[in-house]
């Protein structure tokens, strides 16, 4: 019998979603399943029952927070797709301000009627029972995911950095050799090191190695050496890492030792 | 007022991002978008941070148009900064630009709206009955995808584009190969075009309004200094403050701009409207044989300008791989550290105006228009005309209705992810 999914955008760019719908081979990849609900792909389906839930965005609303729920209640497993559903995203990065300042800073005193909240992650309103990462993810660990859940097996999260594949590759080191600020340490690879590949230093858009293995406090104390401030170090780690348990407090720390 | 009957879809099925609509059929009929998308708050996102970083956080606002949200924020930072980057680079990000063009206008052709033309739920189901058309659809797409993996190191969230120029250059037969599968596809992208001759637009929507487009630098290009007006009225992008204005309904976290106070529209209908003249090849001979097609009264016309933009960029894109010869050049690095930049490009919805200002290499200031944020007014007046024309021609099946008014939507191509990025007042 074919799975049942459903895939669903919280708060984002859509882009998850975007990559999801232009795989390589999509007539083909569907005929495997049966979707349930893909709002940005069909108007027919509602958030119902299915094996399979693909949610990718923020919550970043109260209406985000109430979809999210009714998903998670109507799917045995909840894949979190994407830094904004796995770390907030870019969005996240306003996380510990007041929502309110920033809504006064945006739409002055004016009201809507729809309440909005900072980004977070679908982990701190429900049970996550896997993380597809990326900004966006790769098409071929979207096909991986699919497929293993499609033949009643499990996808593993890789728990090692973007410079695994960067040696593996043999692309000359943006950081060592070339003094730029990159997060490929501190990032899940998947990608194939495609960033160092064109001489650009990663940003860090997967997101931080899963299990607390992203240690920002050894990076920023390299980019440290390198001449680089907290100020820039901080602006450049927190844009997808900011909701990363003591990312702040291990950039901190690096600083504090030498003053 | 009492309402008789009302259409109510909290959640646009087809479109990017989360919006909905509400008609309210009574004395008179009123229609509203309320945008229900989460703020994100970008212009905050990018304070403070230093202009190469902010760059890369821009895209993020829109996965269908990330490539104008990485290059047009770039040409704002580069214009502050004073940097003149190399005819190479203007050529490579005008290619990779018309890749996005075609990704995005296939995108939304062939998976938004041409299902609602052939009375499907989706192109899922549609593709089973309509094979061919749904290749011509993919093999589209794939192509626009094509161009901006090599040129942009990826179709979303391109990182390869950076201030200055590029992380790296594509390699000659990476071109070749553009211009081979761009002669591949250009039969796909007429098929497209003809495929939208069989509809006639609803008469309901027709109304008189303003177009507003770029005035672009070369043919019918996406960069440019200037912005032009249907009404005959030109200005220079520096002044968009002056003349597009937006506010704020209780009901959308997107705002909702205005031209001189007016509902306006902007798109692949408001470029041809304003730059018909600066088509060329196989777009211009479809374009002069099916001129009753383009109806600047009428936002259904949009889907066939969007056919049609695909022959164009297309074309371009094999014209221009026929002749760039790639050499080795280094990114250009700007020598101030501060100053004052404004871009405006064509992304696929239409203008998008970016406004930075650079002190020290941070971001001191960002403001960002995005087309979906100017033309939502106007989509809102022929969502609500729709509905009254139907209603008052007799049409009382409130769910046809309500399909007519998601179409009508739909034609716009809005990007609500776009519009709710959120800028400041």
């Amino acid at each position: 019998m074919k799975l049942r999914i459903g895939i669903h955008g919280l708060t984002s760019c859509y882009g998850c979603q975007l990559r999801m719908a232009s795989v390589r081979e999509l007539l083909e990849v569907a005929e495997n399943f049966e979707i349930a609900y893909w709002y940005m792909v069909s108007s027919k389906g509602e958030i119902s029952h299915v094996d399979i839930a693909f949610v990718e965005g923020s919550v970043s609303t109260a209406k985000d927070e109430e979809e999210l729920k009714k998903i998670r209640e109507n799917a045995d497993v909840l894949v979190a797709v994407g830094s904004c559903a796995i770390y907030g995203g870019v969005q996240g990065m306003l996380f510990g301000k007041e929502y309110e300042e920033i809504f006064k800073e945006v739409y002055g005193d004016n009201k809507i009627e729809f309440e909005g909240r900072i980004g977070e992650p679908l982990k701190k309103y429900v049970k996550v029972d896997y993380n597809l990462p990326g900004c966006p993810p790769e098409e071929e660990e979207i096909i991986y995911y699919l497929a293993t859940f499609a033949i009643g097996s499990y996808p593993e999260e890789k728990d090692y950095p973007v410079c695994t594949e960067c040696r593996r590759k043999g692309y000359p080191c943006v950081l060592i050799e070339k003094n730029e600020p990159c997060l490929g340490p501190l990032t899940v690879a998947g990608c194939d090191a495609r960033c160092p590949g064109y001489n650009v230093a990663c940003i860090g858009c997967r997101g931080p190695l899963p299990h607390g293995i992203a240690w920002f406090d050894s990076l920023a104390k390299t980019f440290k050496e390198k001449g680089m401030s907290k100020e820039y170090i901080k602006a450049r780690m927190e844009i997808f890492g900011k909701q990363y348990e003591k990312m702040d407090e291990m950039i901190e720390k690096v600083f504090e030792d030498e003053d | 007022m009492k309402i008789e009957r009302e259409i109510k879809n909290d959640h646009l099925a087809r479109i990017e991002g989360k919006a909905g609509v509400v008609v309210e059929i009574g004395d008179e009929i009123r229609a509203r978008i309320n945008v229900t998308e989460g703020p994100r708050f970008f212009e905050i996102l990018t304070k403070e941070k230093n202009y190469e970083e902010a760059a890369a956080i821009c895209p993020r606002i829109c996965s269908f148009c990330s490539i104008p949200h990485k290059l047009t924020p770039l040409e704002a930072i580069e214009n502050a900064l004073d940097v003149e980057v190399t005819e190479q680079t203007k050529l490579l990000r005008q290619m990779l630009y018309f890749g996005n063009m075609v990704e995005s206008h296939a995108l939304h052709l062939y998976l938004f709206a041409i299902p609602d033309y052939l009375g499907y739920h989706d192109a899922l189901s549609m593709a089973k009955e309509y094979p061919d058309l749904m290749k011509n659809g993919m093999d589209l797409k794939n192509f626009g995808a094509m161009v901006q993996n090599i040129i942009g190191s990826r179709e979303i969230h391109p990182e390869n584009a950076v201030v200055g120029g590029f992380g790296k250059l594509p390699e000659q037969h990476e071109i070749e190969k553009i211009k081979k599968m761009a002669y591949n596809v250009i039969d796909a992208a007429v098929a497209t075009v003809e495929f939208f001759l069989d509809y006639e637009y609803p008469s309901y929507v027709n109304l008189e309004r303003n177009h507003l487009a770029i005035k672009p630098h070369n043919g019918y290009g996406v960069y440019g200094d200037e912005i032009v007006a249907s009404d005959g009225f030109y200005f220079s992008v520096d002044k968009y403050k002056e003349y597009i204005e937006e506010d704020i309904a209780p009901y959308s976290f997107a705002k909702r701009g205005k031209y001189k106070g007016e509902p306006f529209m902007v798109g692949a209908l408001s470029r041809i409207v304003n730059n018909h003249n600066l088509l060329e090849g196989k777009a211009k001979e479809l374009l002069n044989s099916h001129s009753e097609f383009v109806k600047a009264e009428n936002s259904f016309s949009n889907n066939f300008c969007q056919a049609l933009e695909i022959v164009y960029f297309i074309e371009k894109i094999a014209e221009m791989a026929e002749n760039i010869k790639i050499r080795k050049e280094e990114r250009v690095k700007p020598d101030k550290k501060d100053g004052k930049g404004y871009a405006v490009t064509e992304a696929p919805r239409g203008l998008l105006i970016y406004e930075v200002e650079i002190e020290n290499d941070i971001i001191k200031y960002m403001n960002v228009i995005t087309p979906t944020a100017m033309f939502l007014p106007m989509m809102e007046i022929d969502a609500r005309n729709m509905a009254e024309g139907m209603w008052k021609n007799g049409y009382k099946d409130i769910d046809l209705i309500g399909k007519k008014v998601e179409m009508v939507i739909r034609a716009y191509d809005p990007c609500i992810s776009c519009s709710v990025h959120v800028i400041r007042l």
